[in-house]
């Protein structure tokens, strides 16, 4: 059976520390884009912790939600994609081909979760900062649509250590930078398709739900709604 | 007052090929400037990455897809138009075609830079081509921005030849008066023509068929156009009504751009004994009737936006009915719909001057309204967190600048080349109908586009 | 424009490009031998400890061979090296079981930081002026010795001082023995969050001059008094993770969380319920709640024990804290105190923690003591899902916490002449930005002689200093730690460099022990170690035979496999607070009223300056990682801001980005203002971080720092700043402030092409 690698985010558990945020930034080589760049709205946060005001003091609350590139079975961005730089890669993934992607920003447009960022400029890391660029994830130059990618890097490796010790891999064992460090253990990573797989079983919980259902996307990336 | 002669015609409808002015040379000298300044703009945009334009999270395309979209719009003009009043044997088609034709081919060109100009890395823009590339990838037949490619060469390639038919006699008409080199790139351009009754024949032929092939086609292109929006599920761009609605926007758009090009030339080449108020009457209905379809659109896409009071739909929806947009889109109502229909329903104002007026601002409203189809989406598609403003930088105003001028500056160039009027369909006509250009003008009895044979060549 | 012209222009630009090409310093230097042998490709986890903030978690850090430009003996080249790539929590660790937080996961642009100092420097302009020069170690490092020793022969005390960070590790006990054996006064340390309340508190209540470990993960109710404990208070990740399990960790029982405060942190944004009391008033709401548990006799008076009786008028069932009475000034209605006083005593285990702001007032140790006997009324002293205290390690000679006097009281010294100080070390710690100015901290230490710093950075302090020792940073360098809290173990950290030092710097107690030894007689005899790493084998070898995580056979068993785990824990799990009482006998406490600097009419507002979730109390505001991630309650990137209820905002006719002005009787500052539904009426909140003079190119110049307008006061009996206890008045300062936000909804237009 194919592999469909999904997520589950408690939003009971997660209390908006965006641990997340900062982890994917160090794991995949995410750009800096500064202060213009972050008044201008080009921020390139993969994952974003949304947060939403309810009510008005003092009877007021705080709603969080991390989103994230959705991994959409249906992905609107793939389809509308002119050189197949964003495309449905067997794990179910929505892979994105640096190398290809001659900047169209359609699939951005096309994406209902304004999931994706762009490089407007070529990222700069002002010496030594670029040392600490993970070797596993290639830099991404301007003109160039970027977004989580559900850290496929550490997924691949999984699966070529999986090929040579002939071991199936574990659930639990590939985790993504962001759910990894989640201090809430709100975020959970594996495989939808093993229906013994925890992110499976927590996908079926009567607190699941998906983000904007509504349109189609079929996400793989399941919120688990909060109680109170 | 008696119609022009036959040698009037010839000398007057050729004399901008052999006298320039000096306003001739300020005016290209200022255009140029403008295209130049827009040239070292994009340079300057490839040099230093897109984030040079005004372009943001969440709202990836601006200016220049507004551009693109309204450069192909404009685009209707001529061949859909002169395609139509051919098949209908509008007589007073005659002096408007070729000015049409041109236009055509000329906003596709502008048109369909954009698509290359907008990209993140430009300089790889023939990925979008289906080429066999050495690494055997082709590019997605799934994405509409490939059917554009497809439908806009298809379309260019057509209405180029539209516009070279029936040019052939006339290239022929200015090679016979021409000498020297002119002679020379004459002759090649009018490709031996000697005027022989089967030569006509076949030109005859030839023309029907490119006038009933060139239909679909430009229907299609405006379609397929408006598909790069209505495809994707973003809120108020996935509509089923984008299809017609942009093809009636573009052919309104057209009309209006060829009333003001008409108007230009008359001017310019003091063709006012063959671009008369006449034309510019029926121009002017026409434009009257697409302004009242574009207006039935426009109230049925909102209406049932709003009828349906669909959350996401009604956030862009709001933005322009009581939100940021909201002057803009009044604006465009008024350039569109308002004034248009104010100057043309009354029989008084359909003047030159008044259809002059009301194509300026629909011309416009137009870009406005291609405007506001794009932006208002994007900056508040569905998820309000990630909800964004855009406002376009001096690079993109300076680039959409220069496009206008482009447009201009070709077209003086053009009219500079080749006879603006098609000077043996004019005399044809002169000849059927008499002397009076009055009914020279009025529709053709239903006989074929062309005279029957044993007529002689005109011009000689 | 034809053809030609246009291939020049192309031919310009790629000509410009290949040439800063080769301008690139990669295609000249030379390249060193690799120093260590290393397989391209192939990562390797190191543990190590996170000192970002006190916490104290356990990380392990991907180390990965890279290319490095670095200074060998005066060259520059490129060396091929092992390379930090990625931090992540260490799962062993008890603290924080594989978790991080925010800061935690920045820490590369610590030691990858463009604006480390890479060498010794020594003062070539004037004071402040930030001219040094380049000098070697041996030079630093003499200086260092020349003036201690002259400093040394000025009879006793000697004139010599040591500001410091709160040290909970063997560095502490390093400069304590040095101090000592100079015949100079104790360290002074220095932390802008300073715990001293809340410990001095526990010791009354509890008998532990220590902060308090909560164990969420099984209580079944959370009320807490102002404690960011989700944020950045005490022991941020571990109370995550168990907050964690409060809610979804057990299958069919969800652990409900109160919140009381007065501007919504990120901890209130994930309470069930959100209880705004005046500031001030926490500890008489937490007494409230005691008597309608004791009244209603939901809980036994007595079970407080002596923690209830050190609070006046317990015994007679807290007749002073009736709802009624207490409605008034907190401000939350009497029915609501009955209901939340029922809730809590329907649910065991239940809870009570405060922090922060509650604390940070004049009356703070009363509003902590409140808080310590409800917890006892409520029976969660020291058991399940109720309150603890991390037993501490018995290590060698580490200094308690109690040690060491105030920056307040050295910098007052040094301006009145009283205290004598030639000689002033400098390490991890900026009084000059977070000090209020009324301290006079940098007028203080311009007096100084002779200033030498330790730190990684130039900051507002460190500028001042005539020698700079730059430290490695804390993945260089062996590092150990004793977590305060955040665990029911006993557990000793313990570290090797991650990676190899990227510049030429060495670490603080390896230059003290060097120092030590050039000035020989007492201070050599003080300090017989030869590096720090020897200091450390010394003093974890006592835990090699008490029962823990590590049984190993020889004492060099234990220390390798120390370092392999990233330190050593008990396996005792629990520890219960010692009997009351602790050391003296303590006072009854009558909750008294705060008192906030200047008068309620002119400035009517509290001023309620907050540790931002990016900065913490500044020291993470270089770190690009920081200012771009987004305010977790405001979203703001970049910048400070005011947050001002919308009501207060509509009234004084102020909108969103307005720059306002900010008054209180000791200054005034301006920012724009955010309209912040989750804040009081009376309150206007500002983030502490930002408003750096001197600290690199990502924080230098930007925003402004609220703690520069704070007023002096103290809580009496401990002297800790009150740093809650200011007011303010503020009003439209006149056009936009920049203000950067992440969240598009409130980017309004044309708001947003403002911030352009
Ligand atoms: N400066 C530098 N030079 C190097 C290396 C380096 O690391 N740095 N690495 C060396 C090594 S190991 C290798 S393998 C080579 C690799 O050198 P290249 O083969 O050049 O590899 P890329 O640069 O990844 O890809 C080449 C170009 O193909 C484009 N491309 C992607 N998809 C398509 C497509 O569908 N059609 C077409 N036509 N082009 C496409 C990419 O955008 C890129 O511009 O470079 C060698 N040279
Ligand atoms: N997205 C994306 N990813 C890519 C590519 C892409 O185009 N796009 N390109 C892929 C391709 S084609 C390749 S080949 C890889 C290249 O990726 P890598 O080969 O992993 O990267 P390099 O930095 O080229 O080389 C690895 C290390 O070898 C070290 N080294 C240099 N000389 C020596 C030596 O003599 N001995 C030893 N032991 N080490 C040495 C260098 O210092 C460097 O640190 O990247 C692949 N990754
Ligand atoms: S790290 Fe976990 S808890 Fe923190 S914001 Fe992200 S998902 Fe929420
Ligand atoms: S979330 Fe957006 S980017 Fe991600 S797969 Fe879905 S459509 Fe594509
Ligand atoms: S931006 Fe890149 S990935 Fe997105 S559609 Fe265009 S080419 Fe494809
Ligand atoms: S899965 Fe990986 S790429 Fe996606 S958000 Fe998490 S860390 Fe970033
Ligand atoms: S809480 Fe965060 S900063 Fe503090 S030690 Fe733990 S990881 Fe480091």
């Amino acid at each position: 059976m194919e592999r469909q690698w999904g997520m589950v985010i408690d939003l009971d558990r997660c209390t908006g520390c965006e641990a997340c945020v900062v982890a994917c930034h160090a794991e995949n080589n995410i750009a800096t884009v500064g202060e213009d760049g972050a008044a201008r709205g080009r921020a390139m946060h993969w994952i974003q912790v949304q947060r939403y005001w309810e009510g008005e003091f003092p009877d007021v609350r705080l709603k969080y939600q991390p989103v994230l590139c959705q991994q959409c079975g249906d992905a609107p961005c793939e389809s509308v994609c002119p050189v197949y730089a964003t495309y449905h890669n067997p794990d179910g993934l929505n892979a994105q081909v640096y190398n290809r992607c001659i900047g169209t920003r359609y699939c951005a447009n096309a994406c209902p979760y304004n999931a994706r960022v762009f490089n407007f400029y070529n990222p700069v890391w002002d010496k030594p900062l670029g040392l600490q660029l993970n070797p596993d994830v290639s830099v991404r130059s301007v003109g160039i649509m970027e977004k989580c990618t559900f850290c496929i890097q550490r997924v691949k490796k999984a699966e070529v250590q999986a090929q040579e010790s002939k071991q199936p891999i574990k659930d639990g064992e590939v985790k993504p930078a962001c759910v990894q460090s989640c201090p809430a253990k709100a975020m959970v990573f594996g495989d939808l398709n093993d229906p013994k797989s925890k992110v499976s079983q927590l996908a079926r919980s009567n607190r699941a739900t998906r983000l904007l259902e509504e349109v189609g996307a079929r996400p793989n990336v399941i919120y688990l709604r909060s109680v109170s | 007052m008696a119609g022009p002669s036959v040698e009037q015609v010839n000398q007057e409808i050729l004399r901008p090929l052999v006298r320039t002015s000096w306003r001739y040379y300020l005016t290209a000298g200022i255009l140029g400037s403008i295209v130049l300044a827009a040239f070292f703009a994009f340079l300057y945009q490839v040099n230093s990455g897109i984030g040079v334009s005004g372009l943001d999270r969440p709202v990836f395309w601006g200016f220049y897809i507004t551009n693109f979209v309204f450069w192909i719009g404009i685009s209707h003009a001529g061949t859909l138009i002169s395609a139509i009043l051919r098949l209908t044997h509008a007589g007073w088609r005659r002096p408007v075609t070729r000015c049409a034709e041109a236009i055509t081919v000329f906003a596709l060109m502008i048109g369909a830079s954009f698509p290359i100009i907008h990209l993140g890395r430009p300089y790889l823009f023939f990925w979008l081509l289906p080429y066999p590339s050495v690494r055997g990838i082709w590019p997605n037949f799934h994405s509409p921005l490939l059917w554009d490619a497809f439908a806009i060469t298809t379309y260019l390639t057509g209405s180029t030849i539209f516009l070279y038919l029936p040019t052939i006699p006339d290239f022929a008409l200015v090679r016979d008066k021409a000498r020297g080199r002119r002679k020379k790139i004459y002759h090649v351009l009018s490709l031996g023509w000697k005027g022989t009754p089967r030569q006509w024949h076949r030109l005859e032929m030839a023309m029907r068929i490119m006038a009933v092939v060139i239909l679909p086609v430009a229907v299609s292109v405006h379609t397929i156009v408006s598909w790069d929006f209505a495809m994707p599920p973003v809120p108020m761009w996935h509509s089923t009504a984008f299809g017609p609605y942009f093809v009636a926007g573009a052919i309104f758009s057209g009309i209006a751009a060829l009333i003001i090009a008409m108007a230009l030339l008359r001017k310019a080449f003091h063709l006012e004994q063959y671009l008369t108020p006449f034309h510019f009457d029926k121009l002017g209905k026409l434009l009257l009737l697409m302004s009242l379809v574009w207006g039935y659109f426009i109230v049925a896409e909102r209406m049932t936006v709003w009828y349906g009071n669909e959350s996401s739909e009604m956030a862009v929806y709001s933005s322009s009915a009581q939100g940021q947009f909201t002057h803009l889109f009044w604006i465009m109502v008024f350039c569109n719909l308002l004034i248009p229909f104010f100057i043309l329903s009354i029989k008084n104002f359909r003047t030159i001057t008044g259809t002059v007026i009301a194509s300026i601002t629909v011309v416009i409203g137009m870009w406005l309204e291609r405007f506001l189809i794009i932006v208002p989406s994007l900056e508040r598609k569905y998820l309000p967190f990630t909800w964004g403003a855009y406002r376009p930088s001096w690079v993109e105003i300076t680039i959409t600048a220069g496009t206008f001028a482009a447009m201009a500056l070709l077209y003086m160039i053009f009219s500079k080349l080749v006879p603006i009027i098609s000077v043996w369909e004019l005399k044809l006509g002169l000849r059927q109908e008499g002397q009076s250009p009055r009914s020279a003008l009025a529709p053709a009895k239903p006989s074929p586009i062309i005279a029957q044979p044993g007529l002689a060549a005109p011009g000689e | 424009m034809d053809r030609r012209s246009f291939l020049k222009i192309s031919a310009v630009g790629s000509a410009t490009a290949a040439l800063d090409a080769c301008g690139k310093p990669e295609h000249q230097l030379i390249r060193f031998i690799p120093e260590e042998d290393l397989i391209p490709g192939i990562a390797s986890w190191k543990p190590g400890v996170c000192t970002r903030c006190p916490a104290g978690c356990g990380i392990q850090v991907r180390v990965m061979q890279g290319e490095a430009e670095v200074t060998r003996d005066g060259k520059l080249g490129l060396i091929s090296m092992g390379l930090a790539k990625k931090i992540e929590g260490n799962p062993e660790h008890p603290v924080n079981r594989g978790k991080l937080c925010a800061w935690g996961q920045a820490g590369l642009q610590v030691t990858y930081n463009p604006d480390r100092i890479r060498f010794p420097l020594k003062r070539s302009g004037p004071r402040g002026s930030g001219e040094y020069q380049m000098i070697s170690w041996e030079e630093a490092v003499t200086e260092l010795v020349s003036h201690l020793s002259a400093a040394g022969s000025a009879g006793r005390p000697s004139p010599v001082a040591f500001l410091t960070q709160r040290l909970r590790d063997h560095r502490g006990m390093l400069i304590e023995k040095f101090l000592d054996a100079l015949g100079a006064p104790p360290a002074v340390h220095f932390e802008f969050f300073e715990q001293t309340v809340l410990r001095r508190a526990n010791e009354l209540s509890f008998g532990h001059y220590q902060m308090p470990t909560f164990d969420l993960a099984n209580a079944d109710y959370v009320i807490s008094f102002g404690a960011d404990f989700l944020g950045t208070w005490n022991s941020p990740v571990s109370q995550n993770f168990a907050y964690g399990e409060l809610r979804q960790g057990r299958p069919e029982l969800r652990g409900r969380f109160v919140q009381v405060e007065a501007r919504m942190s990120q901890t209130g944004a994930n309470a069930d319920e959100w209880v705004y009391a005046k500031p001030g008033t926490e500890g008489m709401l937490a007494l409230g709640l005691a008597h309608v548990m004791i009244a209603e006799k939901l809980r036994p008076r007595e079970s407080a024990s002596a923690m209830g009786r050190l609070i006046h008028g317990w015994t007679e069932g807290l007749q002073d804290y009736t709802p009624d009475k207490v409605a008034g000034p907190t401000g939350v209605e009497s029915a609501r105190i009955q209901r939340l006083a029922r809730d809590i005593a329907a649910h065991t285990p239940a809870v009570a923690m405060i922090g922060g702001a509650p604390l940070a007032l004049t009356n703070g140790l009363d509003n902590a003591l409140a808080v310590n006997a409800l917890n006892a009324l409520l029976g969660s002293v020291g058991k399940p899902g109720g309150i603890f205290f991390t037993p501490q390690p018995l290590l060698e000679g580490l200094p308690s916490l109690k040690e060491g006097s105030s920056v307040r009281a050295l910098s007052e010294g040094i301006l009145k002449g009283s205290s004598q100080v030639k000689v002033l070390m400098l390490f991890n710690a900026n009084p000059v930005f977070a000090s209020p100015s009324a301290w006079r901290v940098q007028e203080a230490f311009e007096k100084v002689p002779f200033i030498a710093s330790f730190g990684s950075f130039v900051d507002e302090t460190s500028i001042l200093s005539d020698l700079i020792l730059p430290d490695h940073s804390y993945l260089e360098s062996w590092v150990d730690n004793i977590p305060e809290s955040g665990t029911l173990l006993s557990v000793a950290s313990l570290a090797a460099p991650p990676m190899a030092p990227l510049h030429h710097t060495r670490a603080m107690p390896d230059v003290l022990l060097d120092a030590a030894h050039r000035l020989g007689g007492d201070v050599a005899k003080a300090m017989p170690w030869k590096t720090y790493s020897d200091v450390l084998q010394a003093a974890f070898e006592p835990l090699a035979h008490r029962n823990g995580s590590i049984s190993a056979k020889t004492d060099d068993d234990f220390w390798s496999a120390t370092q392999r785990d990233g330190g050593w824990w008990s396996s005792e799990t629990k520890a219960s607070p010692a009997a009351p009482g602790a050391n003296r006998p303590h006072a009854q406490v009558k909750i008294t009223e705060a008192k906030f600097d200047g008068d309620e009419t002119e400035y009517p507002f509290h001023f309620l300056p907050y540790a931002s979730q990016q900065f913490g109390d500044g020291t993470h505001a270089n770190l690009p990682w920081m200012q771009e991630m987004s305010d977790v309650i405001s979203t703001a990137m970049w910048c400070t801001w005011v947050e001002v209820n919308p009501q207060t905002a509509g009234r004084l006719g102020i909108q969103q980005g307005d720059l306002i002005e900010v008054a209180s009787p000791h200054g005034k500052l301006q920012a724009p203002a955010i309209l912040s539904r989750g804040i009081a009426p009376d309150v206007v909140a500002m983030p502490i971080g930002q408003g750096h003079e001197q600290f690199g190119r990502y924080a230098s110049g930007r925003g402004v720092n609220p703690i520069k307008i704070l007023a002096p006061r103290e809580e009496p009996e401990t002297g800790e700043l009150a740093w809650a206890a200011t007011r303010v008045k503020i009003r439209p300062a006149g056009g936009k402030g920049k203000l950067i936000l992440l969240a598009g909804s409130e980017r309004e237009w044309p708001g947003k092409s403002q911030q352009r």
